[in-house]
């Protein structure tokens, strides 16, 4: 049977030239028409008038995004207002009045209004705190920051959140902290409030970045910024009073496969059983939790807090054991240095060098088997399945 | 029997390989089997060159060589004979003179091979000598004296003629 569309109908051109040396123009195929996806057609169905309904009413607030903000489609009504600067304008205009005064007028006033010290301090606390989102507003443009709610970029989909992203003056900072200032990784995990792996790939991508732009390569960086200007950022404002954000809970501790089982254990009521005892429940060789949580040194503080400690104890605390911990690195590397320059020999060969170090052959044992000795060693199987063998161990922990 | 310094070939790790050479430096009796167990393991030898751990592009590829200096000087000062190439390899940190020089000016380079500054003769502090016994000094003396002077030609009546 012949086919039964017909050939007028088929795009495929009639002939098998290839296409590269077939001419470009080909008489057979018309001109293409006017578009008919055009901004002035008029004739378009009801669903197409619709949209452009929507492009020039509602949905002209999306085509230039907002400065600094996100520009989610559920930040705004269905009429295009953005809903959170309408929240911001039912706020009582009687407190604005106030925090225009001056400070001095207001604290003269609630003293002849009778107030105690306590009720006066939370009012200045509160007066300073409106004060300061007022101006972060200003600084946006009249728009306040981002709530949770705005923050959902598909609005079908509740749950998803927008997560902020860590911003380019951040990142610059969390570099220059760590390869200028030789701050260790963790500190400046712990001061900025971003995860360690974090700052490490930050301070990876960075040093990349530096040398690219030595060697005069190309970055991406419209991209990024264009990027970076759609998403939800965690500033870094060096010139105010709280200069750090932030950026995600930093402390977690990281879930170890071996922990991942249920077990019952049982074990005397008598017995203190701590988190020592459960790592070694879960595995013989597991940490505990103390030690394997990422930056214990905060534990540490809050528990010296909890201990009711100062802060200049507190302080004193933490730059001790900083000290200490510096000058354990410090003493590992002049031993090994010293070691190196004691033991390790290299001479040079034509084509590769030599490398000699000196061992001690003593600590291969009396019986010529130990375990930390150099060299290989000669015929002697294990005899640990050999009849007669006592097993006992030699030693209890 | 000859006490000898020279290369035993093991199979371990891994068993025995074809093209895949590592040697112990021993101590052995020269007459027993090549792999037969020695005297004493003094060290390892792997001669096939390779790029260390965490190299970076460009370094060179090196001859890993663990010994024990202290041990090889005591067995050469007793005695031992080391072959050929345990020759090469102990005269490179200064062991032994090199058997083979090459001629001209840069036999006196190699003659300057680098040392274990832990297995120079150490300095008498001043501390230790100043605690010293009679006797002790005067033996010291005597032996400071025979090393200026050369091998020792003493008089067996008095220690501290030269």
């Amino acid at each position: 049977m012949p086919p039964r569309i017909s050939t007028s109908r088929l795009t495929q051109p009639q002939t098998c030239e290839c296409f590269r040396s077939r001419s470009r123009k080909s008489p057979s195929t018309p001109a293409p028409s006017t578009r008919q996806f055009h901004a002035t057609a008029r004739h378009g169905t009801r669903l197409r008038r619709n949209m452009w309904e929507w492009f020039q009413g509602p949905g002209r607030v999306f085509r230039e995004p907002l400065p600094g903000s996100t520009n989610y489609l559920s930040a705004y009504d269905k009429q295009g207002n953005l809903l959170r600067a309408r929240r911001n304008q039912q706020e009582d205009p009687e407190d604005q009045d106030e925090l225009d005064q001056d400070e001095d007028a207001i604290v003269q006033r609630e003293l002849d209004q009778g107030l105690d010290d306590v009720e006066r301090e939370n009012r200045a606390i509160d007066r300073a705190t409106k004060r300061s989102a007022r101006e972060e507003i200003e600084e946006r443009g009249g728009i306040p920051p981002e709530r949770q709610g705005d923050m959902r970029p598909y609005p079908l989909n509740q749950s998803f959140k927008s997560q902020p992203v860590l911003s380019e003056d951040l990142r610059e900072q969390l570099y220059v902290q760590v390869v200028h200032y030789r701050h260790d990784v963790s500190s400046v995990a712990a001061t900025f409030g971003v995860d360690i792996r974090r700052v490490a790939a930050v301070v990876r991508l960075k040093t990349i970045e530096k040398q690219w732009e030595e060697e005069g390569k190309q970055l991406a960086k419209p991209y990024a910024k264009a990027v970076l200007n759609m998403l939800p950022t965690t500033p870094f404002k060096p010139e105010t009073s709280k200069p750090i954000t932030p950026h995600e809970p930093i402390n977690d501790l990281p879930v170890h496969p071996r922990t991942r089982q249920q077990i019952f254990y049982p074990t005397s009521e008598s017995r203190q059983f701590t988190r020592e005892d459960a790592a070694k429940v879960f595995d013989s060789k597991l940490l505990p939790a103390d030690q394997r949580i990422p930056l214990p040194m905060l534990v540490d503080l809050e528990r010296w807090k909890l201990q009711g400690l100062g802060r200049e104890e507190r302080q004193k605390k933490q730059r001790e054991m900083d000290d200490a911990a510096r000058t354990a690195i410090e003493t590992a590397a002049r031993k090994k240095a010293a070691w190196e320059a004691s033991a390790l020999r290299t001479v040079p060969g034509r084509r590769w060098d030599f490398k000699f170090e000196d061992i001690s052959a003593e600590k291969v044992g009396k019986d010529g088997r130990g375990r930390q000795a150099v060299g290989y060693r000669y015929g002697m199987p294990h005899e640990d399945r050999k009849r007669g063998m006592v097993k006992i161990p030699t030693s209890v922990e | 029997m000859v006490l000898r310094l020279r290369l035993s070939r093991v199979s371990t790790p891994g068993g025995a390989k074809r093209h895949h050479p590592r040697y112990n430096i021993v101590l052995a009796q020269a007459r027993t089997a090549r792999d037969s167990k020695p005297l004493e393991v003094l060290g390892t030898y792997n001669p096939v060159p390779e790029l260390p751990v965490g190299a970076e592009p460009g370094d060179r590829k090196v001859k890993d060589i663990k010994v024990d200096v202290s041990r090889c000087k005591y067995w050469l000062g007793v005695g031992a004979q080391p072959s050929d190439t345990v020759w090469r390899l102990l005269s490179m940190i200064g062991l032994l003179e090199p058997k083979y020089l090459p001629t001209g000016p840069q036999t006196e380079n190699v003659l300057k091979a680098v040392r274990f500054p832990t297995h120079e003769p150490r300095a008498a502090t001043p501390a230790q000598s100043r605690n010293d016994g009679p006797v002790t000094k005067a033996i010291k003396d005597n032996t400071r004296a025979k090393a200026d002077i050369g091998a020792g030609t003493t008089s067996p009546m008095n220690p501290n003629e030269a």
